[in-house]
């Protein structure tokens, strides 16, 4: 049986310029499980992924992985312990092959270059950009490169992903995939997903619990059919989205 | 979805690449392949030219091949790590000095530079020994001041660059305990740096640059210039990657500056400033920063137009017209053209590999075909 380990955020708060970005939000994942982050634009969901892989400073909160206090590491760190993360604006290395990209995942952590480059490979293959390995980041499909940063997050071999919006800007069949992808990884990779996604559809099918913000602050949390159901939820939120 | 089908339709264009051999994805033949053909076109060049045994043309092979030192080191860092690195000329200017001090004879150098210091004077070690040493001064330097400067970026990142390259400029050109001041730096020795040693340099060069490029490092620099905060948050340390980039183009650029030195014979620290930096910057820009074989075509093309140019400008004078300085007005619209319609330069960014030129041949041969075909149906 593989270990578990655990991802632990508390009491986390971020402000900008008076603006209560992230209020009082903690949050707790183990590795198997799919939590889905979830709630209106500007509620700090992205702020709080940002925060959380050590990108911004906090102003407080404790953020822990296991024994290891990650929120006092600089950002670089933060993978060597297991926690990577996806951009809601796609960052790749556009210039870089498919293949040197998804090499800087386990490069980054500190993997040789020929064992990187076997990881890397078998890693676009099983996500299926096998046949684009030697193309240039910036010549792929949209939906491919949401693909090839899932991949070079997951070179680094995390306990934990951090996924900001993967779906956004793919057509229903794309997201399909994607889900059946992401799907897979909990149980076969033996790690924790926190996903943030306006997708209801994926959401829903994807997340074994959920936890909602508004104005930076954790309104419910649970399992899906529950929150689905909770009023302060379908008011703030899924009121204008989900039928 | 607009972007969407933008994506899809120049996909639809690439040419799908799969994995050489079944085992690994890195087809490292074709990747090294770079380096045997560069080097192999450098080697036959050189080798026809000493074969020539025509001085002039032997001259200018020997300073090319030095040149082309210069400007790979300022590839290893600018084209790696994207940024514009002024100073790099400075550390070829203290490579210059510093291994000539090394080399020379105590009697020679208390003749020609009476001020030096004295423990400077009591220096002496081999050409070899002495052209590395110089090298390693440069990088001691750069590595001494480098640290805080390398988390600047952009604009930022290049003017604190160019205001270490004016500090550099003062320096060689004042310490006359050291580098004769502003007087002329006379070497008064033999000339060490001869066709084949320049090329011998270059060669070795060439390879470890291209190593740089590919190892663990290189690709963390190349990571931080696609894109900064992706890099920081796949596990790369945007400051110490930098530092180690930047330190060995220094090293790479004390080399050159050595072996300049040490083929001119006689230098000042304006050997070493704007004037040279732009050429080496036209050749980088022209040939197309982002790759090694940039670096390598850059330098013949420029060196060859500059010839070219050169020759043309002074019959222009002599048959009566002011033209001195066309060369360098040239080379200059000739680097802006590159900049608007081709910032990869004539390389595109690529490595020049057996593959590519194999792909070359095909559509070469393919086009020929088609048209040959398509004049036959207009018939
Ligand atoms: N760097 C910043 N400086 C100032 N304000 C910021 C900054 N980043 C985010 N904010 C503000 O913080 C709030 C939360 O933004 P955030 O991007 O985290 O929202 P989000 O939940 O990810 O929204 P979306 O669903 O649109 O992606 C917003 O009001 C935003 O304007
Ligand atoms: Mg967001």
């Amino acid at each position: 049986m593989n270990k578990k380990s655990f991802f632990n955020v508390e009491g986390l708060n971020k402000s900008f310029a008076g603006l209560k970005a992230v209020n009082d939000v903690s949050m707790h994942i183990e590795t198997g499980e799919i939590l889905g982050l979830i709630g209106p634009n500007g509620s700090g969901k992205t702020t709080a992924i940002n925060i959380m892989t050590g990108m911004i400073k906090r102003d407080s909160g404790k953020i822990t992985i296991d024994e290891h206090n990650i929120g006092d590491m600089p950002a670089y760190l933060v993978p060597v312990y297991g926690l990577v993360r996806t951009y809601q604006t796609i960052r790749l290395f556009k210039s870089m092959t498919c293949l040197e990209n998804a090499m800087m995942g386990a490069i980054g952590v500190g993997i040789g270059r020929r064992a990187a480059s076997e990881i890397a490979g078998e890693l676009l293959e099983e996500v299926g950009l096998g046949e684009s390995i030697g193309l240039p980041a910036e010549r792929l499909t949209f939906r491919d490169q949401r693909l090839l940063e899932i991949a070079r997050a997951l070179a680094a071999s995390p306990k934990f992903l951090l996924l900001d919006e993967p779906a956004a800007g793919l057509n229903e069949e794309e997201t399909d995939m994607l889900l059946s992808l992401l799907k897979t990884l909990p149980g076969s990779r033996n790690i924790g997903i926190l996903i943030v996604d306006h997708d209801m559809r994926l959401i829903m099918n994807l997340c074994n619990r959920l936890q909602v913000l508004n104005y930076g602050r954790t309104i419910a949390e649970g399992l899906p059919k529950d929150v689905q159901k909770n009023p302060e939820v379908v008011n703030a939120y899924l009121g204008s989205t989900a039928s | 979805m607009s972007t969407h089908r933008h994506f899809l339709s120049n996909c639809e264009a690439a040419p799908a690449a799969r994995p050489q051999s079944t085992s690994s994805y890195f087809s490292f033949a074709n990747k090294w392949s770079t380096v045997v053909l560069l080097i192999s076109g450098l080697v036959a060049i050189g080798a026809f030219i000493w074969w020539l045994n025509i001085p002039f043309i032997e001259d200018i092979f020997t300073s090319s091949a030095i040149t082309l030192t210069m400007v790979l080191g300022f590839q290893l860092y600018m084209g790696n790590s994207g940024i514009l690195n002024w100073s790099y000329i400075g550390y070829a200017g203290i490579g210059a000095f510093a291994s000539a001090i090394f080399s020379m004879e105590p009697a020679v150098k208390t003749m020609q530079i009476p001020t030096m210091y004295p423990f400077l004077i009591k220096l002496h070690l081999p050409f070899s020994l002495a052209l590395i040493a110089g090298a390693l001064t440069a990088m001691a330097v750069a590595a001494l001041v480098a640290w805080p400067l390398m988390r600047l970026s952009d604009s930022v990142g290049a003017i604190t660059q160019f205001a270490l390259l004016i500090v550099f400029n003062v320096v060689l050109s004042q310490w006359s305990q050291v580098t004769n001041g502003p007087r002329t730096f006379t070497l008064g020795g033999l000339r060490y740096t001869t066709l084949w040693v320049a090329l011998g340099v270059a060669s070795v060069v060439l390879a470890a640059v291209f190593y740089f490029k590919e190892s663990p490092v290189g690709l963390k620099l190349r990571a931080t210039r696609d894109d900064r905060h992706a890099a920081r948050s796949s596990g790369i340390n945007l400051v110490s990657t930098r530092y180690i980039g930047y330190i060995t183009s220094a090293f790479i650029g004390g080399l050159a500056g050595g072996l300049f030195s040490h083929y001119i014979l006689s230098i000042t620290a304006a050997s070493f400033y704007l004037h040279d930096l732009f050429v080496i910057l036209s050749m980088l820009v022209i040939g197309g920063s982002m790759s090694v074989s940039g670096a390598f075509f850059g330098t013949l093309l420029v060196t060859l137009a500059r010839q070219g140019l050169r020759q043309v400008e002074l019959g222009l004078t002599r048959s009566g017209f002011e033209a001195s300085g066309a060369t360098e007005i040239v080379l200059a619209i000739l680097m802006i053209v590159f900049l608007i319609w081709r910032p990869n330069g004539i390389t595109g960014g690529e490595e020049l590999t057996w593959n590519s030129i194999r792909r070359r041949l095909k559509s070469f041969t393919g086009r020929k075909k088609q048209s040959a075909k398509s004049q036959q149906q207009e018939d």
